[in-house]
């Protein structure tokens, strides 16, 4: 079943100036619960692409249908709440709020969809058990290696059970171990909930356990490939 | 989570917070100073014209006030005396006759108030008494006379001198008597010391040929809020041939005084809450500029616009609230001694006395003032907030994310 179909996508921006074609031309259909890496060199165009699908950018053509709704018509307010209760973001540089502990970071999506507090705090601390990080429940960012923040970051995005989780480059900034336990996380994830996860890496580890790989090359769909 | 977001984002960067709050605290701490200072001072004024002689409301023969003449009299002594000896919000009243004379001595004269008065009625809604420097507030002989300092420096007399009153009488004459300084008081008000005498009631009667007419009522309330509702139970027990005059009615320019001191605190508050907007606003736009991959993080995570709006005025909203809590705290700890011991300002005693002002002033806190800052100083705090919060809802997600 396909949870997100992109249609004829343009992205153009301006460089100094200088318009540059980001994205020329892209079709693509993504199914439920496929675990999806977007490849190709710097500058190719996948984070781009895997913002737009994640309503976090709009494009200049084309259009972006999840579960059949077309996103570039909609304003910012809906697209905030699409990606509070559809989508889940994991950042190359973790990105968690460092004010907050491991749990509250984990909390904090829940707490905006007004899950009380209870509730919240033992489904987040079971989730953080499954992942092996309950131990870091009450440490801050600043007191984690990166590879426990970009685990945090993980249940972060996938405690609200998202229909889609969105990967920007997430091993980049972690050794090739950590990395890999990461990866196997996110495919016990994939394979246990069905979650679709959707990665942009040029990580030959993340492009290798790839069900599907795109490559990307200026702009434009070079070369897509499935393996079951 | 929100405010709990908010409270730890105001400790993320403590010196940026410590300089904002303690600008919060010196603009409450000097707010409180000025406020009580500005207060005491204007009720030092109110209360020293209402002790030394005006007292909370007088009653005289209708015009009596705006023409002091000697055929001005009460018409109807007694009729005045039952009504003031029944009304219960009156706490002490004093007779009295007044009217203008000369009072000179062997080397000089100067022309005074006289006022025959009962001591013993006027040390009840007057502080002559507790004035007094030298000699006593009457001895009790016939030929008594207490003058002000300055009056007595000026005549060149001390206690037990003898000076010379004269008054008109009210057929044409001039009366007059020989009398013996029996004390001399001090007020702080100059003006006061250099133009006012008291002499006994009985002997002003006499030496003015006026039977035993008095002039007027100074009547003392025992809550002096009441005064507005005393004067109208007052007017409407006297007919209209009498004029019942409140402290308000009696010293207007300085009414009007406090009524233009009151304006102008409004103005200093002003100037100290924008002050504190364009702190917070700086401090809050570089909050939100410090910021900005967060707010990136937050919007895709899905955290609404109104509620990134809310956490930058949650912060804003702490900040001041905490700047009010502990300014108010430290105001009213140094307040709170010298509203006691009072601030000696005698190197300008000369021109606070002509004010009407001792040389130390005893600070006073208006408690409406001070309510009404600590409720809105937080508020301004949001107000200072409003464009950084607006400039961080406006970011958008995608830039905000991989802003470097």
């Amino acid at each position: 079943m396909e949870i997100i179909k992109v249609k004829n996508l343009e992205k153009t921006y301006q460089d100094n100036g200088v318009p540059v074609n980001a994205i020329r031309g892209i079709n693509l259909d993504i199914s439920k619960g496929e675990f999806l890496v977007i490849a190709g060199p710097s500058g190719s165009g996948k984070t781009t692409l895997l913002n737009m699908i994640g309503a976090l950018d709009k494009p200049t053509k084309g259009n972006i249908y999840f579960e059949g709704e077309d996103i570039t018509k909609k304003s910012k307010s809906e697209l905030s709440h699409l990606r509070l209760h559809k989508l889940g973001f994991i950042f190359q540089a973790y990105n968690l709020i460092p004010v907050l502990t491991a749990l509250e970071n984990i909390e904090f999506s829940m707490m905006l969809l007004k899950i009380p507090e209870k509730e919240r705090e033992e489904k987040a601390l079971k989730l953080m058990d499954e992942l092996g990080i309950k131990d870091l429940a009450h440490k801050r960012p600043n007191e984690m290696s990166g590879g426990q923040q970009q685990r945090v970051a993980v249940a972060r995005a996938i405690v609200n059970n998202p229909a889609i989780v969105l990967a920007d480059e997430p091993t980049a900034n972690l050794d090739s171990k950590t990395a890999g336990h990461l990866l196997d996380l996110m495919q016990k994830m994939n394979e246990e909930k069905n979650i679709t996860f959707i990665f942009s890496s040029h990580d030959k580890q993340v492009m290798n356990r790839a069900k599907r790989l795109l490559i990307l090359k200026d702009g434009m769909i070079e070369n897509g490939s499935s393996k079951q | 989570m929100l405010f709990k977001l908010a409270w730890r984002n105001i400790w993320r960067n403590k010196r940026k917070s410590l300089i904002v709050l303690g600008s919060v605290v010196v603009g409450m701490i000097a707010v409180i100073f000025y406020d009580g200072l500005d207060n005491g001072m204007l009720r030092q004024m109110l209360d020293n014209q209402i002790s030394s002689s005006v007292s909370h409301i007088q009653i005289h023969k209708k015009g009596f006030n705006n023409n002091k003449v000697i055929k001005n009299y009460i018409p109807d002594n007694q009729q005045v005396h039952n009504v003031v000896k029944n009304e219960k919000d009156i706490k002490a009243y004093s007779e009295r006759v007044i009217t203008f004379g000369l009072l000179s001595s062997a080397t000089n004269s100067s022309g005074v108030y006289i006022y025959g008065i009962y001591p013993d009625m006027e040390v009840k809604v007057s502080n002559i008494k507790s004035s007094i420097v030298e000699g006593k507030f009457f001895t009790g002989g016939k030929r008594d006379i207490v003058i002000g300092k300055q009056l007595a420096d000026k005549l060149g007399v001390g206690t037990g001198d003898k000076v010379v009153v004269m008054a008109n009488t009210p057929n044409g004459n001039i009366g007059s008597d020989l009398f013996r300084v029996a004390g001399i008081f001090q007020t702080v008000s100059t003006d006061f010391d250099k133009t006012t005498i008291y002499i006994p009631i009985k002997t002003a009667q006499e030496m003015l040929d006026i039977d035993s007419h008095i002039y007027e009522y100074a009547i003392v309330l025992n809550d002096y809020h009441n005064v507005d509702k005393v004067k109208a139970e007052l007017e409407s027990k006297l007919n209209n041939k009498y004029e019942v005059l409140s402290y308000k009615d009696l010293l207007p320019m300085l009414i009007y005084q406090m009524d233009l001191y009151d304006q102008t605190m409004w103005i200093f508050y002003m100037i100290v809450g924008l002050a504190l907007i364009f702190g917070i606003v700086n401090t809050m736009l570089m909050s939100v500029f410090e910021r900005i991959n967060e707010i990136g993080v937050l919007m895709a995570i899905g955290m609404k616009n109104s509620k990134i709006f809310l956490m930058f005025i949650f912060e804003a909203f702490m900040l001041g609230l905490i700047g009010t809590i502990v300014g108010l705290a430290l105001g009213l700890l140094i307040h709170w001694p010298i509203s006691i011991s009072g601030i000696n300002f005698s190197i300008f005693s000369d021109a606070l006395k002509s004010f009407g002002i001792g040389a130390v002033i005893y600070p006073y806190l208006s408690v409406s003032n001070t309510i009404i800052l600590t409720v809105i100083i937080p508020f301004i705090a949001v107000i200072g907030a409003l464009y950084p919060a607006y400039r961080a809802i406006k970011l958008e997600p995608i830039k905000a994310i991989y802003y470097v």
